[in-house]
């Protein structure tokens, strides 16, 4: 657009801009800087009036003196916080790297290959997108219980694939449509599908494998239902599962506060330096 | 790119034997590459949907022992005349409905505010993607502090203003309506930034030509503008009816499902059914209504409006 000078108009849209995004996260974010009973005061507080990291102490398991001498107490669930921690980033990991192995060269293989049923098997893939957990939930639990998968990050890597395969098997299949038919001339050069494959579609594709990696990673990072199911109260309790205790048996607002700070941090962190990339991505 | 990293193709393309030996490996390796996982998604897809399609058709009941008996249809039949399950169809669609409208037009306002920024300020544009990274769980908890008439922003401000009352957002009239604004903050920026791409596609001089004929800010809109972002929009609108209709954990963590029921979306019903009541049988024939609503929203969607987007 050549029309880029600012008017009053753009600040004031971009100020509107802003508040929307960053007020809703604000508003909860601000109880991990406050004391109990700051938070509980009424009317509520626009800012914290005194800022301490008490929480985030708190929710690791230590306790914290504020500047007028009281002691705030380590929270109970600082153990299952720290493992959630620890989990979550391994389930993550670990689903977004066979995530991206497996889907990237189904994808290219769907985008590029003729073969009978290949309409019915995207249909099944579009499908699964669109089944709704709370409907998976008894009948993958069932099986949990009868494989001994319960509470396993084995299990939990195992059923968060089932979610991640097919989104981000939909937005490969539509960045390798998108390319170039450039393995017509590598056929013509005599390469084999393979090399194709690996030495110029891989990297041909790299902006389009990193996005698929992020929104892997987002799912993986943020899936709950499953979790709260699956491994709340044991060793693979994941992020989300562990700060939901705070949320619903003992109500903790600052410590939901930090933990949902820490939560948003990783994903934040990606989605910020990727987004130029995150439009790439075709959906069908 | 390095020719002769494959010596042995590069001669065996020479011969038409070799060759056909060369296609019988392309099929092997979209086999190889393909079976195992349409096998796992096709378990993961046919196992739980065949088990839950079984227990529909049984009366589930824990109490005095497990027992299963086979009834039939009567769990479909007894769906239909629940009013509990009416009224979290209707919920499901006002909450489907808003989110929709509401993400589709913020989601515009994002893009074209970002689309202006002069370049020193385009970095803004990551900031605005960021609700985005939240997970739905997030997004219910800090819509439902936001929300609130004890901790909300709507108290904090009106008090600030000097007015002594208490503004809740969670009622039983406005609680769907806030809820498909949270929605909206959590999907909006993905629409946002696929608009935005689009947008940029937009040859400059249209703009120029939009100017020489002097039309008006939202004539060039809606001409120059639109045209080119309605098969984005198009699929957007299917993306955002399916996530809606199956969003659980962000109604979970927001409201509950409450006040009362004002919020009981269909998941959330199910859920009740299924994990409070241990009502099986039950629930699993009311999972078969909610993807059949998904379906046939998604479909109509599709055969109104997408397939004439695709002849374009």
């Amino acid at each position: 657009m050549t029309r880029s000078r600012i008017t009053i108009w753009l600040v004031l849209a971009i100020a509107v801009a802003l508040i929307w995004t960053f007020l809703p996260m604000y508003w909860t974010v601000k109880f991990a800087f406050m004391t109990k009973p700051e938070i509980s005061r009424f009317p509520p507080l626009l800012f914290p009036p005194d800022p301490n990291l008490a929480s985030f102490f708190n929710i690791f398991g230590s306790d914290y003196t504020l500047a007028d001498g009281t002691v705030v107490p380590a929270s109970g669930q600082a153990r299952q916080i720290i493992l959630g921690l620890r989990n979550s980033l391994i389930v993550s990991v670990v689903v977004t790297a066979v995530t991206i192995f497996v889907v990237t060269p189904l994808s290219y293989v769907f985008a590029r290959m003729e073969f009978p049923a290949k309409g019915k098997l995207l249909a099944a893939v579009l499908l699964s997108v669109s089944l709704p957990p709370v409907s998976t939930l008894i009948p993958f639990y069932v099986l949990y219980v009868q494989l001994d998968l319960v509470g396993t990050l084995f299990g939990l890597i195992i059923i968060t694939l089932t979610i991640t395969i097919p989104i981000v098997a939909w937005v490969m299949i539509g960045f390798f449509r998108n390319m170039p038919p450039i393995e017509q001339l590598g056929r013509i050069d005599g390469f084999s599908r393979l090399y194709i494959f690996t030495r110029i579609m891989v990297p041909m594709a790299r902006s389009g494998i990193m996005v698929a990696s992020v929104i892997a990673f987002l799912f993986a990072w943020n899936e709950y239902v499953y979790a709260q199911v699956l491994v709340t109260g044991s060793t693979a309790v994941t992020l989300p599962a562990a700060m939901s205790g705070f949320l619903f048996q003992a109500p903790e607002p600052g410590h939901l506060a930090a933990s949902i700070f820490l939560s948003v941090l990783p994903p934040f962190v990606i989605a910020f330096f990727l987004q130029k990339h995150i439009a790439e991505m075709n959906f069908v | 790119m390095a020719r002769l990293a494959s010596p042995d193709t590069e001669t065996a393309a020479k011969t038409p034997a070799t060759r056909r030996r060369g296609e019988l490996s392309n099929l092997q390796f979209a086999l190889v590459v393909t079976v195992p996982v349409l096998v796992f998604l096709v378990l993961v897809i046919a196992y739980p949907l065949g088990y839950a399609l079984n227990l529909s058709f049984h009366d589930i009941r824990f109490f005095g022992g497990y027992s299963a008996t086979w009834v039939g249809l009567e769990n479909y039949a007894d769906v239909l005349s629940d009013e509990r399950f009416w009224n979290g169809f209707l919920l499901t669609v006002r909450f489907t409905v808003e989110t929709v409208l509401l993400t589709l037009g913020i989601g515009m306002a994002l893009a074209l505010v970002v689309r202006d920024l002069p370049p020193r300020w385009r970095w803004l544009r990551a900031l605005i993607i960021l609700p985005w990274a939240v997970s739905p769980y997030g997004a219910g908890i800090f819509f439902a502090y936001l929300g609130r008439g004890q901790t909300g922003v709507g108290t904090a401000l009106a008090n600030a203003l000097g007015f002594d009352t208490s503004i809740n957002f969670i009622t039983q009239d406005l609680v769907v309506e806030f809820l498909a604004l949270g929605a909206a903050w959590n999907m909006a920026p993905l629409v946002a930034f696929f608009l935005l791409a689009n947008m940029l596609t937009t040859p400059p001089r249209l703009y120029d030509l939009a100017k020489l004929d002097r039309m008006s800010r939202f004539e060039t809109f809606l001409y120059v503008t639109l045209p080119p972002l309605r098969f984005t929009l198009f699929v957007f609108t299917c993306i955002i009816t399916v996530l809606s209709i199956k969003t659980f954990d962000y109604i979970f963590t927001a409201t509950q499902g409450g006040p009362g029921s004002a919020s009981s979306v269909l998941t959330y019903v199910l859920y009740r059914t299924s994990f409070q009541n241990l009502d099986l049988g039950y629930g699993a024939a009311m999972s078969f209504y909610l993807l059949a609503l998904i379906l046939i929203s998604t479909g109509i969607i599709f055969f109104t409006w997408g397939r004439r987007e695709a002849r374009r």
